[in-house]
């Protein structure tokens, strides 16, 4: 056989197999697209994820539950349900989040029992309205929130992680409580003490313990903090609003936990 | 009337008026005569008809007559220019198919790939095939410098082609560069900025060079758009100039060198006019192309579906971020080797100048008339060792060459990359069970007794970030060395995996901390 013929042969050959790969890669077309679907949305949830947790958390909490006084419950069967009727919202739930979330809000809706941290109550977030983030951003955000449906509505349970049990010198020493109070009941969405949070609503409380020694005459370090926990509006920073920090933490927080908070914040000097 | 038909007749004017029609298609070639080309016969006619379609079309008048048949011969030219030609032209036809979808602004590109990816039917395909075609591109423009480069093809009459060649190898990196922007990922927006940097060290025009190309101080809109009018038009149009003049040389000037052993070796006389015997375009050449043309797709496509993961697309460029092991597109991985070197305008751009300018000057400064290897040993050395420093120099420009991390950060980095995969990916996402994994106190065996068949890529998995962490212990980078993992179950679908290493610091003592978070979906495995 000439090298021509059987390169004519071989052409025939080849030509057969391109298209036979080419009509079985096509009937695999439309489980492959939906596949990359499915990936290209997971991708997006972990994206959220993240960024849920470094712009979102501090208020909303770190699993979305919410910190009564402050920011609502996104992970809850009310927001999935109910949420968009109570605002008046006739789109979907998934524009409502991403709208909130780029313009923020001015005002909060539930001024008794979610008050925001202050005026506005939400930030604008996407940076079309001066925020941080970008619109795929928010997107991303959006599909990491919606899909707290199924633990929401549809009774999937996810098991959290038990915690171990603390250390004797953690669970004995004050400070150390104190300093998981800071930061669970949302404390540091709004405050910032360097190394641990860095919340910017409220003054910065890094040297908070060596402060508020001075800072009223004849009121000690103790009694000032704890003046400031309870009742906010009594002593105001330069610069910083009254009216923003919510005042009923007496009943969001238990006594003996505040005074563990009131121990951290003495502690930093 | 219908009596008076003569059918052999007719039968005899309808061929000879559809031959008619078919001789204008194919400038002269009547049916007979196609089919003969299509069978590999000699002409059918005479004067042989298949040199008339040279004069008549502009298609094969661009086309060489013939080649000589030594020229031909596989083992001297590998066919590596033809290649590169079939594969611009798939990149050309690839391409034009993209552009229906992509979107050239940073608000949309990334969603068109993404949308390219799972909502256009063959749109990975495409995708796959064009980033895919681009590598095998410059991979073959290269190789087919260094086949002309060592059989010393670039001489005498050839030394002009020599140099429209180096003109085209660089249009062939620009617009593979150019094109590597346009998915507008981490990997694109980085790649391009370090690549865009280095013109930032041009002495005098540098800054103006760097503004010019990104349209503003660092690359955005703008810079996005100039990348991709310059890989769309400017660059295809000069590419497509600089080939025709590069071919039409080779085709009807000088034709393919032929191998040195017949211009200058002890072969017989019979030998060599064998040699010199011409292979007419049609039907050899022509038919050998077609058949070329037909095995380079199918390989490329065989290659494509069923051995490469598939073209990048890693998180959408983030300006504020910039991602460890930030690396050029790895064709210019031996210029950032070079910057590690030494200062950057010395070595960035003083160097790599001269280095093309001696590139083109090759045929100048080489005036050995032979070109057969053992009568050129200095040239075929210096070719050799140029090759050895270009991949040592590759080496080096490894972003985990020479580029000093903090150990803790090093070894999260390459447990869990910030973009693409690592072993913690490679993980199944059942075998992730929650718990506290902490190193050298957590078992790295039979980690996870609620599972039927245990947890063994997990295990793996934890007793090399184990590893990992007491060599750092043990050279002395992490002192007092802590390592956790933490697994969390986040959402339905979703986990969270921390993995924290302490350490104390070595002046102040304090300690320090490293920590990230990774969020790691079900459907996102298996990559």
């Amino acid at each position: 056989m000439s090298r021509f013929n059987l390169e004519i042969l071989l052409g025939i050959i080849l030509v057969s197999l391109t298209t036979v790969i080419l009509v079985v890669y096509g009937f695999n077309e439309e489980d492959r697209m939906a596949e990359a679907g499915e990936t290209q949305h997971a991708r997006a949830i972990e994206v959220g994820a993240g960024l849920y947790e470094n712009n979102c958390s501090g208020c909303h909490g770190i699993k979305g539950e919410g910190i009564l006084g402050l920011c609502p419950p996104l992970n809850d069967a009310e927001f999935f349900t109910t949420r968009l009727k109570e605002v008046g919202w006739s789109s979907s739930l998934e524009d409502y989040v991403i709208s909130t979330v780029s313009s923020g809000r001015t005002t909060s809706t539930r001024p008794d029992q979610f008050a925001g941290q202050g005026s506005p109550a939400m930030p604008a977030w996407s940076d079309e309205y001066g925020g941080p983030l970008r619109p795929d951003q928010i997107q991303d955000i959006t599909t990491f929130i919606l899909n707290w449906e199924s633990t929401a509505i549809e009774g999937v349970v996810i098991e959290a992680l038990a915690t171990p049990t603390p250390s004797p010198e953690e669970a004995t020493d004050p400070v150390a409580r104190g300093q998981k109070v800071y930061l669970d009941r949302g404390c540091s969405g709004c405050h910032t003490i360097e190394g641990l949070s860095a919340g910017t609503v409220g003054p910065n409380q890094t040297t908070i313990g060596t402060l508020a020694e001075t800072r009223i005459p004849g009121m000690s370090a103790e009694e000032y903090i704890l003046e400031s926990i309870l009742d906010p509006s009594a002593y105001l920073v330069e610069g910083y609003p009254d009216n923003v920090m919510p005042k009923n933490y007496n009943d969001l927080i238990e006594p003996d936990q505040i005074s563990d908070l009131v121990a951290f914040l003495l502690s930093l000097r | 009337m219908l009596r008076n038909l003569n059918f052999q007749d007719l039968r005899q004017k309808l061929g000879f008026a559809i031959d008619n029609r078919v001789r204008i298609i194919t400038a002269g070639l009547g049916i007979d005569e196609l089919r003969a080309v299509l069978r590999g016969d000699p002409p059918t006619e005479k004067p042989n008809p298949r040199f008339k379609v040279h004069t008549i079309s502009f298609l094969f008048h661009i086309r060489p007559r013939y080649y000589q048949k030594g020229s031909t011969i596989l083992a001297h030219t590998f066919r590596l220019g033809f290649m590169t030609v079939l594969f611009y032209a798939i990149e050309l036809i690839t391409g034009i198919v993209l552009m229906v979808y992509y979107v050239p602004t940073p608000a949309g590109a990334y969603a068109s790939i993404l949308e390219i990816m799972s909502e256009v039917p063959f749109g990975n395909l495409m995708r796959d095939l064009h980033r895919l075609g681009a590598e095998a591109t410059v991979i073959f423009t290269f190789l087919h410098l260094l086949r002309t480069y060592f059989t010393g093809s670039y001489k005498k009459e050839r030394s002009f082609t020599w140099i429209t060649g180096v003109i085209l190898l660089g249009l062939t990196l620009f617009l593979s560069f150019f094109g590597y922007l346009l998915p507008w990922d981490q990997l694109a927006y980085w790649a391009v900025t370090i690549g865009t940097s280095m013109a930032e060290a041009a002495p005098l025009l540098g800054n103006e060079v760097n503004l010019l190309l990104r349209g503003a101080p660092d690359i955005g809109a703008g810079g996005l758009l100039r990348a991709y009018l310059l890989h769309i038009i400017l660059l295809p149009l000069l590419a497509v100039l600089v080939l025709s003049i590069h071919y039409y040389k080779v085709a009807r000037e000088h034709g393919i060198s032929l191998p040195a052993r017949y211009e200058e070796g002890d072969v017989s006389p019979e030998v060599k006019k064998d040699s010199k015997r011409r292979l007419d375009f049609l039907p050899d050449l022509f038919s050998h192309e077609i058949y070329l043309t037909i095995l380079g797709l199918f390989l490329l496509l065989l290659v494509t579906i069923f051995f490469y993961g598939g073209a990048p697309l890693e998180n959408i460029a983030n300006p504020q971020q910039t991602p460890l092991d930030t690396k050029s597109p790895w064709y210019f991985w031996w210029l950032q080797g070079m910057l590690k070197l030494g200062d950057k305008s010395l070595m960035g751009i003083v160097i790599p100048t001269l280095l093309v300018i001696l590139l083109f000057a090759v045929p100048y400064i080489d005036r050995n008339p032979y070109r057969s290897f053992v009568k050129r040993p200095v040239a075929v050395s210096l070719g050799v060792l140029a090759v050895l420093v270009l991949i040592l120099l590759s080496y080096m420009g490894l972003p985990q060459y020479g580029i000093e991390m903090p150990a803790a950060t090093r070894i999260v980095q390459d447990m869990s990359p910030e973009e693409g995969v690592g072993p913690l990916q490679d993980v199944p996402y059942d075998q992730l069970q929650q718990g506290f994994y902490i190193a050298n106190e957590t078992p790295t065996e039979n980690l996870c007794p609620d599972l039927d068949f245990g947890c063994p890529e997990f295990e793996e998995f934890f007793s090399l970030f184990t590893d990992r962490v007491n060599e750092a212990i043990d050279s002395g980078a992490l002192e007092n060395g802590d390592a956790v993992i933490v697994t969390e179950n986040w959402q339905q679908d979703l986990k969270k995996v921390t993995m924290r290493i302490t350490w104390d610091a070595p002046e102040t003592g304090d300690r320090k901390t490293y920590e990230r978070h990774i969020y790691i979906h079900r459907n996102n495995q298996g990559e």
